[in-house]
């Protein structure tokens, strides 16, 4: 063997050295958090010995990402109106603008959008929040006065973000729809009553319950992963700022690939 | 009594305990000495049951607490308060608050007898009008005062202080101190307390052990410290010179 060649082959088993180490790491993560969840749903009892835990989450959760989802909601409506018009050919009639804006709306970019800027939002705050009472060892503190902090801190959030999150997108979809409206009338001139009329042909319940159940899922893998990132926190306030960050790649991920999974499932 | 047997304890790599022995008798002060980063903390958790040693045994009257359930240690829990390094107080709740979580979820006290056991753990730590306090508002000393009247506030029959004066000035490491002999006085409380001060360790300890490379160097009294020619141990009587 040349002196060439012996990097090579280094560097070749490094790389399956450090996928093995990834992978395993990957599953004992996994493991960790499946064991969390096992732990909440063991204990769900106790959930309710802590209802203003829950109530609180619901109103940090929900309450304070209103602003935000309707924001985002009535922009994405306006923009969907706005580039459909734009898209269709002269001799198609107008009234299917407002078709395709409640259709896309409801069945994926509200849920998903909403979904994407809480996981930025939500996740991130419960992160921080949880790995910062981790590393100055509060977690520890519950734990020493004899709370289980699963229940105590993990179970209200993810509660909180299983209810939240479908009222979230019940307003971001009427939002955007209206926005669709006036988008349609200010930039594409159609009439509100076309796009009505659109909308009125084209809506089925089952789009919206859909987009509603995305919801309810969405906000349990982002409230639950980003507690479990918080809750493994070490390593200082550094640990946290990164936790943070892995929560808010994480769990975007999940939403895009579960988004993915419940429509091949339920559509 | 609290009786560590032969206790081993990796992270990874990382060795912390390898082999420790340890017994504290009742109503005595027991200092822990040594370096940080060391496994003191740690060897304070494991005792309460948060973190498990690999092997090893640890006894809390005459109970193993390394097989115990999670309810057995539940209970075993409410035998001990815990002061943490830097008090780990709540910092979503105000100081009243921080008292009163335990109370209420682990008592049968009406909202009257929590109030004035309250009041009673913050007079024992010598503090008045913080309980509509926010803790990030408080100071350093203050802090772990509320995180010792937390501690205390379910009169608890041990007492763990994890660096109760680091990071204070002279003047509130004494205060602390003071407080701490106070406690075992007026509480009877059997206590380990975790310390890289030599200084405060002599002013609280009945008895002293020294922590070095993951293992008790020496176990004794002030004298058998004063008089060991091991160097590791003088190392520490020097830095009390210095102080
Ligand atoms: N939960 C944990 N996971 C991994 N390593 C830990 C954990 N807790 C402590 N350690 C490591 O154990 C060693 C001892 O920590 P600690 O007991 O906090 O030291 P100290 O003596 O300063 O209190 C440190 O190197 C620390 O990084
Ligand atoms: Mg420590």
């Amino acid at each position: 063997m040349t002196d060439k060649e012996q990097p090579k082959t280094l560097y070749f088993t490094h790389f399956f050295s450090l996928l093995g180490k990834g992978t395993v790491y990957f599953f004992e993560d996994l493991g960790k958090y499946f064991s969390i969840i096992w732990w909440m749903l063991v204990n769900s009892r106790n959930a309710k010995e802590y209802s203003r835990n829950i109530f609180q989450q619901m109103v940090t959760i929900g309450n304070n990402s209103i602003p935000i989802v309707l924001f985002v909601s009535t922009f994405v409506g306006m923009v969907t109106a706005v580039q459909s018009s734009y898209q269709l050919y002269d001799w198609i009639p107008r009234t299917v603008v407002g078709a395709l804006v409640t259709k896309s709306v409801l069945l994926e970019l509200t849920p998903l959008l909403t979904a994407l800027v809480l996981a930025g939002k939500v996740g991130a705050t419960i992160t921080a929040e949880l790995g910062t009472m981790r590393v100055t060892e509060q977690i520890d503190a519950l734990e020493a006065l004899a709370f289980d902090p699963i229940s105590f801190l993990i179970t209200p959030r993810v509660i909180a973000g299983i209810l939240m999150f479908p009222i979230l997108v019940v307003f971001g979809d009427l939002l955007a729809i209206l926005g669709g409206m006036f988008g349609a009338s200010a930039i594409a001139g159609i009439s509100n009553d076309a796009f009505i009329e659109g909308m009125k042909n084209s809506f089925e319940t089952w789009d919206a319950v859909f987009g509603i159940i995305k919801a309810v899922f969405f906000g349990y893998i982002i409230t639950s992963v980003a507690c479990y990132q918080g809750f493994k926190v070490q390593g200082g306030s550094e640990g946290v700022g990164k936790a943070t960050m892995n929560t808010v790649v994480i769990t975007s991920l999940a939403v895009v690939v579960m988004d993915f999974i419940l429509a091949s499932v339920l559509l | 009594m609290i009786q560590l047997t032969n206790i081993r304890k990796k992270f990874g790599d990382n060795e912390v305990h390898k082999g420790i022995n340890l017994e504290v008798h009742p109503n005595e002060t027991v200092v822990i000495i040594g370096k940080s980063g060391g496994g003191k903390s740690v060897m304070l958790k494991m005792i309460i049951g948060l973190i498990k040693p690999d092997s090893g045994s640890i006894v809390v009257d005459d109970k193993e607490v390394t097989t115990m359930t999670y309810k057995q240690l539940q209970r075993l829990r409410f035998k001990f308060g815990f002061l943490f390094q830097g008090a780990a107080l709540f910092d979503s709740m105000t100081v009243g608050e921080n008292i009163e979580l335990a109370l209420r979820r682990h008592s049968d006290y009406k909202d009257g007898d929590i109030r004035e056991r309250v009041q009673y753990a913050l007079n024992l730590v010598n503090l008045e009008n913080v309980e509509s306090v926010m803790p990030s508002s408080l100071s350093g000393g203050m802090k772990k005062r509320v995180g010792l009247a937390r501690a205390i506030a379910l009169t608890p029959k041990y007492m763990l202080y994890d660096e109760p004066t680091t990071g204070l000035d002279v003047e509130t490491a004494d205060g602390i101190n003071l407080l701490i002999n106070e406690l075992k006085k007026t509480l009877g409380v059997t206590s380990i307390v975790v310390t890289h001060d030599i200084h405060s360790a002599f002013v609280i300890g009945d008895r002293f052990a020294i922590f070095e490379n993951g293992k008790f160097i020496l176990t004794g009294t002030k004298e058998d410290i004063r008089n060991s020619p091991d160097d590791n141990v003088q190392k520490y009587i020097e830095s009390e010179i210095q102080t």
